[in-house]
């Protein structure tokens, strides 16, 4: 069979897992949150309602139906693509996912930028002379911020930048003052396509700091997997062999060592935005960003049901495409990859 | 090389892109505040809002048809004058403003309120604000309101200055009659809803308001999620107002250090929270009278709010919260702890024999841990020979599923009125439906967890309903007496609502409700 014959069955056959997994994840989804002490209605009235209005609200939202009727409801509508209404506001939940995915993503995707470019560089800086002083700095770098708590971190950024130099804002993801652009929801793309340089350097203020701290945070993985895949591709046999044939060492880093190096970063990269979709939970939650995971953290916390099983369905969907991707890509990129 | 290289061109890019970027901040539009807090809204539909959160920002945008001012006075806002009630104290009509315009242009009259207040009865989740009290609504002419009442109950005004029952204009609410507006308003207040996102709502004047114009040029409210930020953005002049609630006793501690300081200015509101303790009455250890009132001499009130919260959770001793009828003098003991000492011996402790008390407290809320930590300091070291705490952490979820099934001997909990009226506290701990003996069998007290009346409690309760005024106050005296005597609850300390403003504005003020005034808000 075919190279491109056997990649078509992966595909097929991961993809045709993807509907498996969903049912499985939001089952158990549905399952903890009705497991978990305390409902919605505890959480929105606390002890102020008496007995008789609990009871009524919980009626009027459906919770008092047995759980097989909630959970063949929820899995019906869920095949009809309706992810249902939020229990505090009766908005749809795809309307709450649509406004808060757009900010996830786009702090996501510059934090993965950044952390691809200060870990590469972090990484690659210490190839000239292993176990130098650079190289040593890049790897006490890399562990340094395995080893930082993210909302540590995300503190001492904001205390730094924002409080005592206040070049930055503290947290959210706009000035108050402005109109936020409208359109895709990526703000920085939609104040460029509006064309107003106060919005995009409104969105880019609010955006820099979680980013940066995102990101730096991020770099470390980076900068440790091109520093450990770069050093065993300088060692390899193939690189000994460029060298012999005269090549100058620029050319063996770059052309020869560099792309064997760069693949498993890739797949690295692939985890991370897997990961990312889902939001940094407590990066979001320190600067105030109104992401997926600022929105799951607070709906967690009211109970809001619905809104729970949304996004984590919706994110988990998101997460294994990226990862088929992902498969794909490294599947297609290195040959010595079978299936 | 390569690496010097790679820094010094970072470095030649990060520097001027972060000055270019902090030199990009937007000024404030002229007159406009930033008034920050901790709490995202969901919905601005009063039939969803049950938060902090909500009703500050209803406060701004609706008007109640009374209000109370922060000396505990009542005043007609929407409405012309006090409710004129029947004899048999069953019907009240309420006379309505009419120069009052909602903020599409359409009129207030009696029919918009009758739609507002059968709108939020069949779709509130504070609903059961009025559920219980009243039983129909009805306009008895083009500028009159008439309530069905379900029994006399004198706090009606009170109850009807709860901002929950603003009136909303029937012609935007036409296509939302029977489900919520989550991102729109259109009331009758001083500002109306520019825009609105669970983090940041807009706010501008109403140029047609019937009372007086705000003082500022528009507010902006802003959510930050937590106690740092929100510290950090006042301090950095990020925001102009910062609201407390939701705030870490640490950073209040710190604003109301600089407000002393000159830097800030402090506002303080009428406290309508308080933290309280509820003893499981019915059952072992708690049904022997002797150790709940051991318990209740046990509390050094000063020491806890110094230690928990520098003393910004100011110590209580009634159910009712200062300035509201009824709230003085304390009913519930000082810190005794010789008088304790005797009250455990008579239950048969202290001599070589510790009680084990033992406490809930939800532990997601921090100040509850802090207050359960000092605490069992505090009695180790002045009790320690007669009793022990034994602290254990719920969610408070948890805790509100549990309490009515009698799961905590003692829990601490606390209690934020819906309208400011001393019944509004003392009805849902104390009322009783059916009782035996001092066991309630069903009721406000047994769901609050204490399972405890009193004979003759309930029909007290219902005359201070009917009661107002000075005619009222004995009752309300009597009975936290009562409810101190048998020491079910034990009141711990209230919590006052806190603004504090950047130097150059005025003093932040809030009305009888806890409410900050937002249309005060402005520069010296």
């Amino acid at each position: 069979m075919s190279r491109r014959r056997h990649l078509l069955r992966y595909l097929a056959s991961r993809l045709a897992l993807v509907p498996l997994m969903l049912w499985l994840i939001a089952s158990l989804v549905f399952l903890l949150l009705r497991v978990a002490p305390g409902d919605p209605i505890d959480a929105l009235l606390g002890m102020r309602a008496p007995p008789e209005a609990r009871a009524a609200l919980r009626a009027q939202l459906g919770l008092d139906q047995p759980l097989p009727v909630q959970y063949g409801r929820y899995l019906m509508d869920l095949l009809h693509g309706q992810l249902g209404d939020s229990l505090t506001n009766n908005e749809p939940v795809t309307a709450v996912i649509g406004h808060s995915l757009p900010a996830s993503l786009e702090l996501g995707v510059v934090a993965l930028l950044i952390a691809a470019l200060v870990g590469l560089a972090v990484g690659f800086s210490g190839v000239a002379r292993p176990e130098g002083k650079t190289d040593l700095a890049g790897r006490l770098y890399g562990i340094g911020t395995y080893a930082l708590p993210p909302f540590w971190a995300a503190m001492v950024m904001q205390l730094v930048f924002a409080v005592w130099l206040g070049w930055l804002p503290v947290g959210g993801r706009f000035p108050a003052t402005l109109v936020p652009p409208s359109g895709t929801g990526f703000y920085l793309l939609d104040s460029l396509l509006a064309g107003s340089s106060q919005q995009f350097w409104g969105a880019m203020r609010h955006l820099v700091l979680p980013a940066s701290t995102l990101g730096l945070l991020l770099s470390g993985v980076f900068a440790n997997a091109l520093r450990l895949n770069l050093r065993r591709a300088l060692d390899s046999d193939y690189v000994e062999a460029a060298r012999s044939r005269g090549l100058s060492e620029r050319r063996v880093v770059l052309r020869h060592a560099l792309p064997n190096a760069l693949l498993p970063v890739l797949t690295i990269t692939g985890i991370t935005v897997a990961s990312l979709i889902g939001g940094a939970l407590l990066i979001e939650v320190t600067y105030s960003w109104p992401g997926v995971a600022f929105r799951l953290q607070e709906a967690i916390g009211q109970r809001d049901y619905p809104v729970v099983q949304g996004i984590v369905v919706v994110v988990a969907a998101l997460v294994v495409a990226v990862s088929v991707l992902v498969d794909l890509l490294v599947a297609l990129l290195d040959p010595r990859v079978s299936f | 090389m390569t690496s010097r290289l790679l820094f010094r061109t970072a470095l030649a890019t990060l520097l001027p892109a972060v000055a270019l970027l902090a030199g990009c901040q937007h000024p404030h539009p002229p007159g406009q505040l930033v008034v920050a807090s901790k709490s995202t809204l969901a919905s601005v539909d009063p039939i969803d809002i049950t938060g902090t959160a909500g009703l500050q920002l209803l406060s701004a945008i609706g008007d109640p048809l009374y209000a109370t001012d922060a000396g505990g006075q009542l005043e007609p806002r929407l409405a012309a004058a006090p409710p004129q009630i029947s004899p048999d104290g069953r019907i009240a009509r309420i006379p309505l403003r009419r120069d009052v315009l909602f903020h599409d242009g359409s009129r207030f009259d009696a029919a918009a309120m009758v739609f507002s207040l059968e709108r939020f009865r069949s779709l509130a989740k504070m609903g059961y604000l009025l559920d219980d009290r009243i039983s129909g609504v009805r306009a008895s002419g083009p500028y009159e309101l008439e309530l069905q009442l379900k029994r006399p109950y004198s706090a009606l005004p009170a109850l009807l200055s709860s901002i929950s029952l603003t009136p909303l204009s029937p012609k935007a609410y036409q296509q939302h009659r029977n489900r919520s507006l989550a991102d729109r308003f259109v009331g009758t207040g001083p500002y109306r809803l520019v825009s609105s996102t669970p983090q940041k709502q807009t706010l501008l004047p109403f140029a047609r308001y019937w009372g007086p114009a705000p003082r500022n040029s528009g507010i902006h409210l802003v959510t930050l999620s937590n106690s740092t930020a929100l510290f950090g953005a006042l301090v950095s002049g990020e925001v102009d107002v910062l609201m407390s609630s939701g705030m870490e006793s640490d950073q209040q501690r710190a604003l109301a250090q600089r407000a002393r300081q000159g830097r800030l200015v402090e506002g303080i509101g009428p406290a309508g929270e308080i933290g309280y303790l509820t003893l499981l009455s019915d059952r072992p250890p708690f049904d022997q009278l002797p150790l709940r009132q051991a318990v209740a001499h046990s509390l050094d009130r000063e020491l806890i709010s110094e230690r928990v919260s520098y003393g910004i959770r100011a110590p209580l001793r009634s159910l009712v919260p200062p300035p509201l009828a009824g709230s003085t003098p304390p009913a519930w003991p000082t810190y005794n702890p010789g008088r304790a000492r005797e009250l455990y011996q008579q239950a048969g402790y202290c001599r070589g024999r510790r009680f084990t008390l033992p406490l809930t407290f939800r532990s997601n809320v921090p100040a509850d841990k802090l207050f359960a930590l000092t605490w069992k300091a505090q009695l180790e070291r002045d009790l320690g020979d007669c009793v022990q705490l034994e602290v254990t952490g719920v969610e408070s979820t948890t805790a509100y599923r549990q309490v009515a099934d009698g799961a905590f001997p003692m829990i601490f909990f606390d209690w934020s009125a819906d309208f400011p009226d001393p019944d509004i506290y003392l009805a849902p701990m104390l009322a009783c439906n059916k009782a035996k003996g001092a066991q309630c069998l069903e009721g406000n007290a047994a769901a609050a967890g204490s399972f405890w009346s009193a004979p003759g409690l309930q029909a007290n309760l219902e005359a201070s309903e009917r009661l107002s005024g000075a005619a009222r106050l004995p009752l309300l005296l009597e009975l936290q007496q009562r409810a101190a005597a048998g020491a079910a609850y034990i009141p711990v300390w209230q919590v006052a609502p806190r603004a504090w403003a950047q130097p150059s504005l005025q003093r932040p003020v809030f009305d009888g409700s806890g409410r900050l005034v937002l249309q005060a808000l402005s520069v010296r």
